[in-house]
């Protein structure tokens, strides 16, 4: 069987020829050619990935493909190779799978777009990265997949280009992720430094053998973790997330929720037998996992555009993931990851849907009662938002308890507030089936706001939009079985994915415990809908009216004030120290012995530089941000 | 022999340019025929037999060359880059294209024996004759202030030189080795007194910082590449006369390595300055050519960081990098050099938009701005990766810092795409030509080749990195032992283990 597993070694080489023939010959091709062969790569892909997922049943192990020398310094030999097993085709056949019907929905959604070919090259190359991202055996080539992956974010959600607003998001997203870039690499020299090797599979075998919670592998985890905040925009580099909704909507689905974001999740997720040794990482994690689902949760609230709401709502439900990765529930974190995949790409796509109806209005504020014309698209949007809510016997009710009893049980986490992440997650359960509400009531239900020109052109979108939705619906629905709570019943994911992931001990509690754990998370739904329902429905949204001008909704609003702060903090003094040091070149160095004289003149230019800061450097200091990390690792003596 | 056809080859082409006149068909031909042979010619370097003639034998100076090592990787991939670079010149120079590309050639020739020399004295007169094509070039070609700019490249130049020259010199006498030879050299000179080594390689850490360039000695560079010809095609030569690091790499550090021990430490912070500096100046440029030199700074500070950390990782990583990037910078230079002819312009504010009327020439750029920048896959980052990784193992603070440059790297790279291609279009302009996409394409082949299979190079490079040697002055002579194997130590078990799942 093995080599079934091993041809799926060519996934990735599919999608890029898909590619590379829509780059290449894209202009001469008439739509829908362009989306078609594009689709059939992924297609290939996803049979790939389903064949080899049949041939790692038998086995635990996964299978090695190795290609060829990548680097060599001494005895260093790094070649390059891919590590395909229950993990890793777990990710690809969520890749290649909600990956497809996004590509086809694409189809429908980008019909008529001069880029057309474009985007689905773009596309494309996407899904190759982000399946190298995955199936890499290597630090380097996972590294590989990582910038790729980023860089195929930056070009679409700068996609529409003439538009200055889109190519300053994807410049944010672009230089954000770079800072997280920083950790990557930072923690590939010390675990080479470490470890002497750079292979996935070598280091986790020689993690259990080093000391437990020593300072070294605590900083490895720190430095990975920096590079999983970047990519799934946790804090602090959660920032460029909302931004990027400046994509075409299916990129925000495929990218900006279902795979990419969730890299930071797999990454820790891979190399579980590290964090499984450092405590303190691992607790570091959960946190960040935690804050940043309540920090998005609570951000989510006051956002009136239709995909920045769900974007809020994309950090959060990546949070929980983080979260049950600190926790050591790595089977627990991927599988959030795959329920997640149907419901947040449905949600994103039910909202394309929307926009392509009202012709590309984002603002809930003219929406209202579009469920009663777009029956399809009303009713998938209404299965997505139950699932993410977390209300009982849809996929999200499974994965999220399973977090939640996770945090509350893990070894990893003890003496770390595990019971305070607990109730944390739980109050920010309860703000999502809230916000979510608002956010189903406010475009599908309720009263029409809809400008009567749009109104006269309203439609249901083509099945080529429609049947993906319907698609993914049920998968929204039903995904979650795999992972029945497994104190009570069989579950399939978790010992499915066990063999390929470290093994951290988590306490055990009495059935009758579980079964109330159960009953309260289902009481905070229920609480978080009901007032979700009392505000919107029965008093017709008076009582948010009324906070409006407060400082809670206008912390809401501005997301607690991180992209402000980050402007005065690091864009305003990056743009300071950059420009300084270009004057001080020109003025000081250029000039050598003989410019000492203007040594004066200099210090108003220095000052005026950084006065002025125009647009340019996003998130510049940030450098500094990094600093601060590394220097304070060092005075609580991690470093030796 | 076929070390010394490498050089000849450009010679005697551009000896005929010369006698012909310099008329743009004659450039084109002589000159694409010149490069294309000698690039055929490069590929039978590795292996080939070497040369070595008397020259001066009074003074024990020879004529050796050694297709072996560094040097051969860095032979290839100029010759690589001068295709490219002698079509642009001959196709866009205005008055006098013939001499244009003569001095390429010359350039070319004399770099070819800057890496293959294996006698100091040969070495140098390679490195000294080199400077006179590219001031010709800058001085005849270049634009309104290039006087100024001649003068301040040849004051940096020269003075460097000079105190260069001083320390040639007397390192034989002072050692006592048999002749100027690399081999004879090398069982003398490590044994020399720590004081006297200090002396002789602050005299060529200061003749090749300038070169590399490190910082504060790198004002030249700047002006040298805003003031050159606007084709791109001399500021290509010039990226690859960046030849410090391989001076460093090649001759001071093995021939003085006591010397490099007590200066080290300062030339290791100097190169994570200059990286860091570099990096953030180039964030703040406006001009497009400006940025690319000071982004290229960072780059060579990134080479500074993996040959002063004294790691072979970060050896080898080095020269690769100084490899990929004439690639990669090159092919910036002439990518700006086919902006300026559409716009006559290299202020980045004057474009905007142009990915509507020219999206291959955008994609293209793109392409090559992203290995610039060191994306994974593409050429750089192999060579950044190793460099960092390598300096890491000894020095984490200070490779950590200039890490960060990636951050910077990041925000120029960004900014120049998007002030160029994104945005509103106020002006068309005509997509890429047939000569020009004909022009990126060997380059854009090499990045590929060195960015996915880079171990290849590696190999050939660690031949010669092996050869830094231990500063230890009690010892005898021969054999030299690996540095990094001796400072790595404990180490050297863990490298073995690398890729040891297998």
């Amino acid at each position: 069987m093995t080599h079934v597993v091993a041809w799926a070694s060519l996934a990735p080489l599919l999608a890029l020829a898909g590619s590379l023939i829509n780059a290449f010959f894209g202009r001469n091709l008439k739509e829908p050619a362009p989306g078609i062969i594009a689709s059939l790569a992924v297609a290939g892909g996803f049979v790939l990935a389903v064949l080899a997922f049949f041939g790692l049943q038998g086995s635990d192990a996964g299978t090695q493909v190795t290609f060829w020398r990548y680097l060599t310094a001494g005895s260093l030999h790094l070649d390059l190779g891919f590590m395909i097993d229950r993990l890793s085709v777990t990710m690809m056949l969520i890749i290649t799978g909600v990956g497809l019907l996004i590509h086809i929905y694409s189809i429908g959604y980008m019909h008529g777009d001069d880029g057309n070919s474009r985007y689905f090259a773009e596309l494309n190359l996407f899904i190759a990265a982000m399946l190298v991202l995955v199936m890499a055996d290597s630090f380097p080539l996972m590294f590989i997949g990582w910038e790729g992956v980023g860089v195929c974010s930056y070009l679409l959600i700068s996609f529409w280009y003439r538009d200055r607003a889109n190519p300053d998001a994807g410049r944010k997203a672009f230089i954000v992720n770079r800072v997280g870039d920083v950790g990557f690499l930072l923690a590939m020299f010390l675990t080479f430094k470490e470890f002497g090797t750079l292979n996935i599979a070598a280091v986790n075998a020689a993690a259990p053998g080093m000391l437990y919670g020593s300072g070294v592998l605590t900083l490895i985890g720190l430095f990975y973790l920096l590079g999983a905040t970047g990519k799934s925009a946790q804090l602090p580099l959660q920032v460029w997330l909302p931004d990027a909704m400046a994509g075409p909507t299916p990129v925000s689905a495929l990218i900006h929720a279902a795979t990419m974001v969730t890299a930071g999740v797999y990454l820790i997720a891979r190399i579980g037998a590290v964090y499984a040794m450092a405590p303190g990482a691992a607790a570091t994690v959960a946190w960040i996992g935690a804050l940043t689902a309540f920090v998005g949760a609570f951000a989510a609230f006051a956002q009136t555009d239709i995909k920045k709401i769900l974007a809020y709502s994309t950090i959060s439900q990546v949070g929980y993931m983080i979260a049950a990765v600190g926790a050591g529930a790595y089977w627990v974190g991927i599988f959030h990851v795959l329920t997640h995949a149907f419901f947040k790409a449905l949600l994103f796509l039910t909202a394309g849907s929307v926009i392509h109806a009202l012709g590309g209005e984002q603002d809930t504020r003219k929406m209202g009662g579009l469920g009663r014309h777009m029956k399809l698209t009303g009713n998938t949007a209404l299965i997505a938002t139950l699932a993410i809510s977390g209300v009982p016997f849809l996929s999200g009710f499974f994965s999220k308890d399973a977090i939640l009893s996770s945090t509350l049980n893990s070894s990893l986490l003890a003496g770390s507030g595990g019971d305070a992440l607990y109730i944390l997650l739980l109050i920010t359960a309860g703000m999502t089936a809230a916000y979510m509400f608002r956010w189903y009531y406010r475009v599908f239900a309720g009263e029409s706001r809809v400008d009567k020109h749009a109104a006269e052109h309203l439609h249901e979108s083509p099945p080529v939009m429609t049947w993906p939705l319907g698609i993914l619906a049920i998968g929204a629905a039903l995904v979650g079985y795999l992972g029945l709570p497994e104190f009570a019943f069989p579950n399939l994911i978790q010992r499915w994915l066990e063999p390929a992931t470290a093994t951290v001990d988590f306490n055990h509690l009495a059935a009758s415990t579980d079964w109330l754990l159960i009953g309260l998370s289902i009481v905070v739904v229920a609480i978080g809908i009901g007032v979700g329902w009392w505000i919107y429905h029965v008093r017709k949204g008076a009582p948010v009216a009324a906070l409006k001008e407060s400082n809670l909704a206008s912390a809401s609003r501005g997301a607690l004030g991180f992209d402000a702060l980050y402007r005065i903090l690091f864009v305003a003094s990056g743009e300071g120290v950059s420009g300084g040091v270009a004057t001080l070149d020109r003025e000081v160095v250029d000039r050598g012995l003989a410019g000492t004289g203007s040594a004066v003149g200099l210090l108003g230019r220095l000052a005026t530089a950084v006065q002025s800061g125009f647009a340019r450097a996003y998130a510049f200091a940030m450098l500094l941000g990094v600093l601060t990390l590394v220097v304070v690792a060092a005075l609580t003596g991690v470093l030796r | 022999m076929i070390s010394l056809f490498v050089i000849l080859v450009p010679v005697v082409f551009a000896a005929v340019l010369g006698l012909a006149g310099g008329r743009r068909p004659a450039a084109l031909a002589f000159g694409m025929a010149s490069t294309l042979i000698t690039f055929v010619l490069t590929w039978f370097l590795p292996g080939s037999a070497g040369l070595s003639a008397p020259w001066i034998p009074g003074f024990g100076v020879t004529f050796t060359l050694e297709p072996t090592g560094a040097g051969v990787v860095l032979t290839l991939m100029a010759a690589l880059t001068m295709i490219p670079t002698v079509l642009m010149a001959a196709r866009r120079v205005e008055r006098g294209p013939g001499a244009c590309v003569a001095l390429l050639l010359l350039m070319q020739a004399g770099l070819a024996g800057v890496f293959l020399a294996r006698d100091l004295v040969a070495f140098y007169v390679f490195w000294e004759i080199t400077l006179i094509p590219s001031m010709l070039l800058l001085g005849t070609f270049g634009r309104e202030k290039r006087r100024a700019a001649v003068l301040k490249y040849l004051v940096y130049a020269i003075g460097g030189s000079f105190l260069m020259l001083i320390s040639i010199l007397a390192i034989k006498p002072l050692s006592g080795a048999a002749s100027y030879r690399f081999a004879d050299l090398l069982a003398a000179t490590p044994n020399l007194p720590g004081a006297t080594q200090v002396w002789l390689f602050v005299g060529l850490a200061i003749g090749m910082s300038v070169k590399l360039p490190l910082w504060p000695l790198h004002s030249w560079l700047i002006d040298f590449n805003e003031q050159n010809h606007p084709s791109g095609a001399a500021d290509v030569a010039g990226t690859l006369y960046k030849v410090g690091g391989f001076g460093f790499f090649a001759w001071a550090i093995p021939l003085l390595p006591v010397g490099m021990e007590r200066v080290g430490p300062v030339l290791l912070v100097l190169a994570v300055v200059t990286a860091l500096y570099g990096a953030l100046a180039a964030a703040a440029q406006t001009h497009m050519k400006r940025l690319l030199a000071y982004a290229s700074l960072s780059h060579m500070g990134i080479v500074g960081v993996g040959i002063f950390g004294l790691h072979l990782a970060g050896l080898n990583g080095a020269i690769f990098l100084l490899a990929a990037q004439m690639l990669s910078t090159g092919a910036m230079f002439l990518i700006s050099g086919m902006l300026f002819e559409r716009r006559h312009s290299f202020d980045l504010d004057r474009y905007g938009g142009l990915a509507a009327s020219a999206p291959a020439l955008a994609a293209l750029s793109l392409f090559v701005l992203f290995t610039f920048i060191g994306v994974p896959g593409l050429a750089n980052f192999p060579g950044e990766f190793l460099s960092l990784l390598g300096a890491y193992q000894h020095h984490p603070w200070l490779a950590a810092a200039a890490t960060l440059s990636v951050i910077a790297a990041g925000v120029y790279g960004v900014n120049f795409y998007q002030r160029l291609y994104q945005g509103e279009q106020h002006e068309a302009t005509h997509e890429i030509g047939a000569i020009e996409t004909f022009a990126l394409i060997p380059l854009i082949a090499g990045i590929l080749w060195l960015g996915l299979v880079p171990a290849t190079q590696l190999n050939k490079i660690q031949q010669q990195s092996q050869l830094i040697t231990t500063p230890t002055t009690a010892q005898a002579p021969a054999p030299p032992v690996p540095l990094t194997a001796a400072v790595d130590g404990a180490n050297a078990t863990a490298v073995e283990a690398l890729g040891g799942s297998r």
